[in-house]
């Protein structure tokens, strides 16, 4: 963020450095310190192991508390509710939302319309079937899907799932609420833990069951296994994060240790994988590029450098639009640069910003998998 | 649940152990590349010191005690190291230039030349003949660039101060990615009436594609322009940290980034796997062959408490030149501080030595003798002791 914009003075000055001066337990008055997104590539980059992010989260937290949130930080807490609300009413809400009547009350209300609000959709997963695959499957699952899959891409939500049954999994959706993730980057601790403690306490059950617990999207992801054990502290959270995997990290592993035998049709592929900020937060790598790897045909390239710069809720903010904007650029240059027909990301949010700035369809890795699994896609799983 | 298995898991990421990986990936092996953060190289100026001083840097390995990891490395594996490295660079659009038997010089910040053997094409021009002019641009708000220093130390030169808008390296490189950025800056270049034979800017033009922009402002000027280093953050270390990164992903190998390793997995003597501290579950690496590239203090290799220096990822033995109060001069700036030498003692294949770890090869300035800060050669002994490791750890697997 501060490589773009000047009025953020840097992770090192607004965590560490900043911190001392936090630490006598007067009013917090660096609202500056909201303008970090959260994308952790600090704590990526420090090699000396300091959480430079979450001294910095914890500051926008207290800042918070401490003042009055704008209208946008309260809506985007509750994207959970946004989410059923929009959904339920999908049809008006993605008619409203691309009026230019409604773009101009958005902007009013402190919204960015550089990109199309996403749009809902009524057949959400979770009004959808909530099994799937043979109830003696070797590998059991539970997909967390989170928000962005529910109410804005159930269709990819159910390819995933389908990709996971066809290869062998009993899938089950289990109940679930948002992982609380928007709460707290909106400064709503509170909210953040009561969506914790709800879905520790559902995603427990499966574990115990002998379920993994799975996940796509990579911020939800983190926030399973990171957050919840640690910054929030849930009862519980630590069974749930040691039994929550990454879905390609999953299905890599299965393959490598011979659990999972898949033969991948070959594809006429070009595709620039970007990285999300927060699976290079997991630490574990880039699982569903050691599938692609697999993957006859498939040329693709890692792009790990750059943010693109939405983080979520973040850039959908007036104040941040400009900053989001400028790291897309960057973030787009550098996929336009490969020569690549297409984009991949883990992150619905990247995918959403950088299809915007490159004007190329972005993908989800597991649409890649699945391409090279079509020549014989009714082949039950033997 | 059980991991990928890797032909060779590199542990360090910097200079020498993307070398070592690049090296192996090159010959078809499988690899894996842990780092628990960005390296040091990060702060380097991004030149590749081979060995300080003017003239031919072989001439100072020749004077070089026979411990030293040079010597152990061998001619070859930094000659052949240097033109790997020269073909890496070159394809990922970073080009170097330099010879390897003549040092040439840098100018550094505070006005004085360095000598070092390679360096990136942006820094190509500063070899300035005396009788040349010089204009130094500096950017407003930057800080620890105080382009006085340079027009003390050279004569006839100038200087002139532009507002990028935003005055960190990193905010100002990446201003220069813009086109509408760049053309404003040559127009106010251009204003600025200069007779002077070449143009030297801090090392900020950009990050990705540095040389496209040297080449627009020196082709708008008509005289040569280059970099001048910068003090941390250093923009030409990024960049070569990237770089190498971007070629060993486009070799195959895996990168594990961020976390450190937490525990090691041991049988008899051989390391079956480490594992990391990753968010959630500690994931685990396992691998036929090990290389430790941690580097020395700075970078966390080797850490010194109270009772005694450890090796932090292994435990292996470390040497220490003799008792605490012999590690360092009175003065601080004398060069050649004793504590320079702690390290790991190697065996000819670049193992522990004592034998007792079949599996494990170790390359970079962890390595006992190295004396980095004295000699002035990071890079250059990073990439002859990374290829050289490298070498013995394929022979090994073989």
């Amino acid at each position: 963020m501060f490589k773009v914009n000047p009025d953020f003075p840097g992770p090192k000055q607004a965590g560490p450095d900043a911190q001392r001066f936090r630490l006598d337990g007067e009013r917090s008055v660096d609202e500056w310190v909201k303008l970090c997104s959260q994308c952790k590539r600090c704590e990526v980059a420090c090699p000396y192991g300091v959480n430079v992010a979450e001294i910095i989260l914890r500051a926008q937290l207290t800042y918070s508390s401490e003042h009055l949130s704008p209208f946008t930080a309260h809506l985007f807490a509750n994207t959970h509710y946004l989410g059923k609300l929009g959904s339920t009413a999908a049809y008006f809400t993605n008619a409203l939302a691309s009026t230019s009547l409604v773009k101009g009350a958005l902007r009013l209300l402190g919204l960015s319309t550089t990109l199309p609000l996403p749009e809902y959709r009524f057949l959400t997963l979770n009004r959808g079937r909530k099994r799937k695959g043979r109830f003696r499957a070797p590998m059991k699952v539970a997909f967390f899907h989170g928000c962005y899959l529910n109410y804005n891409r159930p269709d990819l939500g159910r390819k995933i799932r389908d990709l996971l049954s066809y290869l062998g999994c009993r899938v089950v959706m289990p109940r679930q609420t948002c992982c609380g993730l928007p709460a707290l980057g909106n400064g709503d601790v509170d909210i953040a833990a009561r969506f914790a403690r709800e879905n520790v306490k559902e995603l427990g059950s499966w574990v115990d069951k002998g379920y993994k617990v799975l996940y796509a999207c990579t911020s939800c992801g983190l926030t399973l296994a990171h957050d919840y054990p640690e910054l929030l502290g849930v009862p519980g959270g630590r069974k749930v994060a040691e039994n929550t995997y990454n879905v390609h990290e999953f299905l890599s592993n299965a393959i490598e240790d011979g659990s999972l035998a898949v033969d991948f049709g070959p594809v006429d592929m070009h595709v620039a994988y970007h990285i999300p900020c927060h699976l290079r937060a997991l630490g574990i790598g880039y699982p569903a590029a050691r599938i692609f790897e697999k993957i006859p045909g498939l040329k693709f390239r890692i792009l790990d450098d750059d943010c693109c710069g939405l983080s979520g809720s973040y850039g959908f903010k007036k104040k941040n639009e400009k900053t989001s904007a400028l790291l897309g650029q960057i973030a787009g240059d550098a996929i336009l640069a490969t020569g690549a027909r297409a984009l991949a990301s883990d992150c619905g949010a990247c995918k959403m910003q950088l299809a915007h700035f490159t004007g190329l369809p972005a993908l989800d890795p597991a649409e890649v998998i699945i391409e090279s699994l079509r020549p014989a896609p009714a082949k039950k799983h033997a | 649940m059980s991991a990928y298995e890797y032909d060779v898991v590199v542990v360090g990421g910097g200079v020498s152990g993307i070398t070592a990986a690049l090296t192996l990936a090159e010959k078809g092996l499988k690899v894996a590349l842990i780092s628990k953060g960005d390296p040091v190289c990060c702060l380097s100026t991004g030149c590749v010191d081979v060995m300080t001083g003017e003239g031919d840097p072989w001439q100072k390995i020749g004077e070089l005690p026979a411990g030293h990891p040079y010597v152990k490395a061998g001619d070859d594996a930094l000659r052949d190291g240097l033109v790997f490295f020269l073909r890496i660079m070159e394809e990922q659009g970073l080009p170097y230039v330099g010879s390897l038997t003549e040092n040439r010089p840098i100018i550094t910040p505070i006005g004085t030349v360095k000598h070092t053997c390679l360096v990136p094409v942006t820094m190509a021009a500063s070899d300035l003949a005396k009788s040349e002019r010089l204009h130094v641009v500096s950017f407003k708000g930057i800080k620890d660039f105080y382009p006085s220093y340079l027009t003390n130390g050279i004569s006839r030169s100038s200087f002139s101060v532009f507002d990028a808008g935003i005055s960190t390296t990193l905010g100002i490189a990446s201003r220069f990615e813009d086109e509408g950025f760049l053309g404003r800056f040559i127009s106010w270049l251009q204003d600025t009436e200069n007779p002077h034979d070449r143009i030297a800017v801090p090392a900020v033009l950009g990050l990705r594609d540095p040389v496209k922009v040297m080449e627009r402002i020196s082709k708008a000027m008509g005289r040569p322009v280059f970099e001048i280093p910068t003090l941390p953050p250093s923009i030409p270390g990024l960049r070569l940290f990237r770089a190498l990164k971007g070629a060993l992903q486009a070799k195959g190998g895996h990168l594990y980034w961020g976390k450190g390793v937490s525990s090691i997995e041991r049988q008899g003597s051989e390391i079956e796997a480490v594992t990391l501290a990753t968010a959630g579950r500690a994931a685990r690496v396992q691998g036929r062959a090990f290389i430790l590239a941690t580097g020395s203090f700075v970078s966390g290799g080797l850490y010194a408490g109270r009772d005694a220096v450890r090796e932090t990822v292994f435990g292996l033995p470390v040497f220490v030149p003799g008792e605490r109060r012999e590690w360092f001069h009175a003065q601080f700036f004398t060069p050649g501080h004793a504590i320079e030498k702690a390290g790991i003692v190697v065996d000819d294949c670049f193992r522990p030595a004592g034998g007792k770890l079949k599996n494990l090869y170790v390359c970079g300035s962890i390595l006992a003798e190295s004396e980095v800060m004295k000699n002035q050669c990071g890079h250059g002994l990073a990439i002859a002791t990374g290829v050289a490791a490298a070498r013995m750890c394929a022979r090994g697997l073989a």
